[in-house]
């Protein structure tokens, strides 16, 4: 489903926005503190932070709704002292968009057309084109109040691409939305940006959805960055950090549960085994030995521990280790700087 | 979807718009508040009250004695207060209600300049006026009863009713400017409204004296109200009364300047704070405009009042310069006698003369016309002031012309006096004409009825232009 670039084919791509130590302050708290990153077309970025990390102010800012204190950005080109060209370079579907309930899908969407400099016909044209590539074509002459949670995100989307932007800033995109809905809008959100060649900043607080589409990430904390980079270097970089007691966790018929962690508890490696959560039949594996970073040794340590049980003859239905996913990796660094 | 080529193709510049987006925003914001929106449901309010005043005059049988340029005046009064609090209310939704409902990051985030957005809502937001206006018309024609007052008060009230519905949606838009919530921005727009017009309806004796007539001049309804009243009931001209339209048009300049030249640049999703430099300019600019009103205010009635030659050691003002009554109408009014000498007065006497300006000034009989042909001051001491209060009634038609006269009472045997007169109260009596509610009735009622058809037939029209279907 998900097709990464490769880092060859990166390197090739033009930036189309640059950060430059983007700082801001409410009063004396300090939201940002010298932001810097790059977007190259065509490739998302993921925006992740816990609350009040500085994502919304992040946002604001390169959407030219907020001015920062110091700092500058560039679009395309354009720079950040030239807010209304690079509104005109820029696509939003910010949290919480408002609509019209008064007007149909298609009014809307030829109205922010006009407001981008179309002419009526153009606008007209654009919006149909819209409306089907995000889905909307049979529900184009309905009321937005009409609409559902889903579709409104949908046409939030398309009034977005009005104006064939560089950049598209998605704020939780799928906020909402029921499993279906999520992942046929984030499936939209691939295809816009594979296929017109956009960059797209996605904020999410759903972490398996930025490691499931995004192919960079940026980690934010108290205004900071405390990662950057593609998906797999940051948390692969993280992981080689964390100084996590290693551990594993493993799912095995809920019948052979008590036989399992005898065996695991067994081993030489092993220093503690227990229930490892709320679903029957997961155990938690805690190593003896840390391994210090050094992934490749624990990869074959967990390799003789599975080894261990595909002995006895039980069957492993799930296997994971803590510290390999991005929420693992977003949780250890926003929880080291706090 | 299109492919990578045909989006590079398609990317746009935003140069060399079809269409300037104020007039975008002026399209959609017109079809926002007409169709389905607030003005046509608020214009159709004020239809309801304006048919039910009118019927009010017209039925009753002591309001309907009212000479109709006293029942035109009153409806423009009426007409306008309403329309005030129409535009407030329209102007107030007009930034915050798109904060609240979240679609003002919408518009901010096109490339549109903020003053074209706030000039177009703006634009938007004064168009139901007209439409008040017109409403109003058969009711001053009605009401107006063939005199020539229907013509002066669609002039007077068209042009004043302007200046005023501008400063007000003007008004109403910058509190909504600095307001994040429409709670907040409807609440503070009434405070303001009530703030000019309570004092604009206090009873005459309430705006006399340097101070009252100056806080009459200063408020832009009291203002315009008093105005109308000078030039449509009583006949006084424009060159003698033009500076009660300073404030009015001054408010409504300092108004949209303040609109359009300092926050409409300014407009952002959270509701606008003024930067510090601009906080000390617009307090410079604030105090500049105080002095600025306070000069103007040199040249107001008020302090005309103070102006003059060496003042008489008696001096007689009077409340009331010219009034158009019908036949069997009242007029009260009152003197004040002031003794501007260094010594007590004898005891004053104060005559009415009335004499009639059609037939050469002949002398009317005061018996005839008021129960008060005399009346005294015991005496005044120096820089007093005593208030008598009169009341004449209108026996014969025609064009007469009301004075008094003060005299003091000589100090003795082969020793004079020296009376002074008042300034005179030019009165035009009109023949009597009662109002015919019947023919008001078709006003009263026609009027929210066409207004409820095109209500109907603009939502019919619109729900055949758009699918109904549900969410799915």
């Amino acid at each position: 489903m998900i097709q990464r670039k490769d880092t060859n084919a990166l390197s090739s791509q033009r930036d189309i926005l640059v950060a430059q130590d983007l700082r801001k302050s409410y009063g004396p708290r300090r939201a940002l503190q010298g932001l810097t990153f790059t977007l190259k077309a065509g490739r998302i970025l993921g925006f992740l932070g816990p609350n009040g990390a500085g994502k919304t102010t992040s946002i604001r800012i390169l959407t030219t709704m907020m001015e920062p204190e110091s700092g500058h950005f560039v679009v395309d080109g354009i720079g950040s002292d030239h807010p209304e060209q690079i509104r005109g370079k820029i696509g939003v579907l910010p949290e919480n968009l408002g609509f019209p309930r008064q007007m149909t899908g298609f009014e809307y969407l030829v109205y922010y057309g006009q407001l981008y400099g179309r002419t009526t016909a153009e606008a007209r044209e654009n919006a149909l084109k819209l409306l089907d590539d995000v889905g909307l074509h049979q529900r184009g002459k309905s009321l937005i109040g009409s609409y559902s949670h889903g579709m409104r995100q949908r046409i939030g989307i398309a009034r977005a691409l009005l104006n064939d932007p560089v950049v598209v800033f998605l704020d939780e995109p799928t906020l909402g939305l029921d499993p279906r809905g999520q992942q046929e809008l984030l499936s939209l959100i691939q295809r816009i940006a594979r296929e017109r060649n956009v960059g797209v900043i996605l904020c999410s607080h759903a972490l398996s959805e930025i490691e499931g589409i995004c192919d960079d990430v940026v980690i934010l904390n108290l205004g900071q960055i405390v990662a950057r980079g593609t998906v797999s270097e940051v948390i692969g970089r993280t992981q080689r950090n964390i100084v996590l007691p290693n551990t594993m966790r493993i799912q095995v018929p809920a019948l052979l549960f008590p036989q399992a962690r005898q065996i695991l508890e067994a081993l030489p490696n092993v220093m503690r085994v227990t229930p490892g959560g709320e679903m029957e039949g997961w155990l938690r594996v805690e190593l003896v030995q840390p391994t210090n970073g050094d992934v490749a040794k624990a990869h074959l340590i967990n390799n003789s521990i599975l080894s261990a049980l595909i002995r006895a003859k039980i069957p492993i239905l799930n296997f994971e280790t803590e510290g390999g996913r991005l929420q693992d990796v977003f949780l250890h660094l926003t929880e080291a700087i706090q | 979807m299109s492919n990578v080529q045909t989006a590079k193709t398609n990317r746009m510049s935003t140069s060399g718009a079809a269409q300037p987006a104020w007039w975008l925003v002026f399209i959609r914001e017109l079809t926002d508040l007409w169709v389905g929106g607030k003005a046509l449901v608020l214009v159709f309010i004020y239809t309801v009250f304006l048919g039910v005043v009118t019927y009010v005059i017209a039925s009753n049988s002591e309001l309907s004695l009212i000479p109709p340029k006293e029942m035109v005046y009153e409806t423009i009064k009426n007409v306008m207060a309403v329309s005030l609090f129409i535009g407030l209310i329209i102007g107030a939704d007009s930034l915050s209600g798109e904060r609240e409902r979240n679609t003002l990051e919408s518009l901010l985030l096109t490339p549109s300049s903020r003053r074209q957005i706030v000039v177009g809502k703006f634009l938007a937001a004064v168009t139901f006026w007209p439409a008040a206006f017109i409403i109003a018309i058969p009711t001053f024609n009605i009401l107006s009863q063939g005199d020539e007052i229907f013509g002066q008060g669609l002039f007077w009230g068209g042009i004043l009713g302007t200046v005023m519905v501008l400063a007000y949606v003007g008004l109403g838009m910058l509190v909504s400017f600095w307001s994040n919530s429409n709670k907040t921005s409807y609440f503070v727009s009434l405070g303001i409204y009530i703030l000019f017009l309570v004092p604009a309806q206090l009873p005459g004796t309430a705006q006399t004296g340097v101070m009252g007539q100056f806080l009459q001049w200063i408020n832009p309804i009291a203002a315009v109200n008093h105005f109308l009243s000078k030039i449509l009931v009583n006949n006084i001209k424009f060159s003698e009364f033009w500076t009660w339209i300073e404030a009015p048009v001054g408010f409504a300049l300092l108004i949209l300047g303040v609109l359009f030249l300092y926050a409409a640049p300014g407009l952002r999703l959270e509701e606008g704070r003024a930067s510090k430099i601009w906080a000390r300019v617009s307090r410079v600019i604030g105090l500049t405009l105080i002095a600025g009103l306070m000069a103007l205010s040199a040249a107001s009635p008020a302090s005309a009042l103070q102006t003059g030659t060496d003042p008489e050691p008696l001096q007689i003002s009077i409340t009331m310069e010219s009034k158009t009554v019908k036949a069997s109408d009242s007029i009260l009014f009152d003197t004040v006698v002031t003794n501007n000498s260094s010594e007590t007065s004898s005891t004053i006497f104060m005559a009415m003369n009335i004499i009639n300006l059609e037939k050469a000034g002949e002398p009317i009989d005061p018996e005839d016309w008021s129960p008060q042909r005399t009346q005294s001051i015991e005496s005044l001491a120096p820089g007093q002031s005593a208030t008598l209060s009169w009341r004449v009634n209108a026996i014969l038609e025609g064009d007469v012309m009301i004075y008094m006269v003060a005299i003091p009472q000589p100090d003795g045997e082969n020793v004079t006096s020296h009376p002074v007169a008042s300034p005179g109260i030019h009165l035009t009596v009109t023949p009597f004409t009662k109002l015919n509610p019947r023919g008001v009735l078709p006003i009263a009622i026609g009027g929210p009825i066409i207004l409820l058809v095109i209500i109907y037939f603009v939502n019919r029209r619109r729900n055949q232009n758009i699918d109904m279907g549900g969410s799915s």
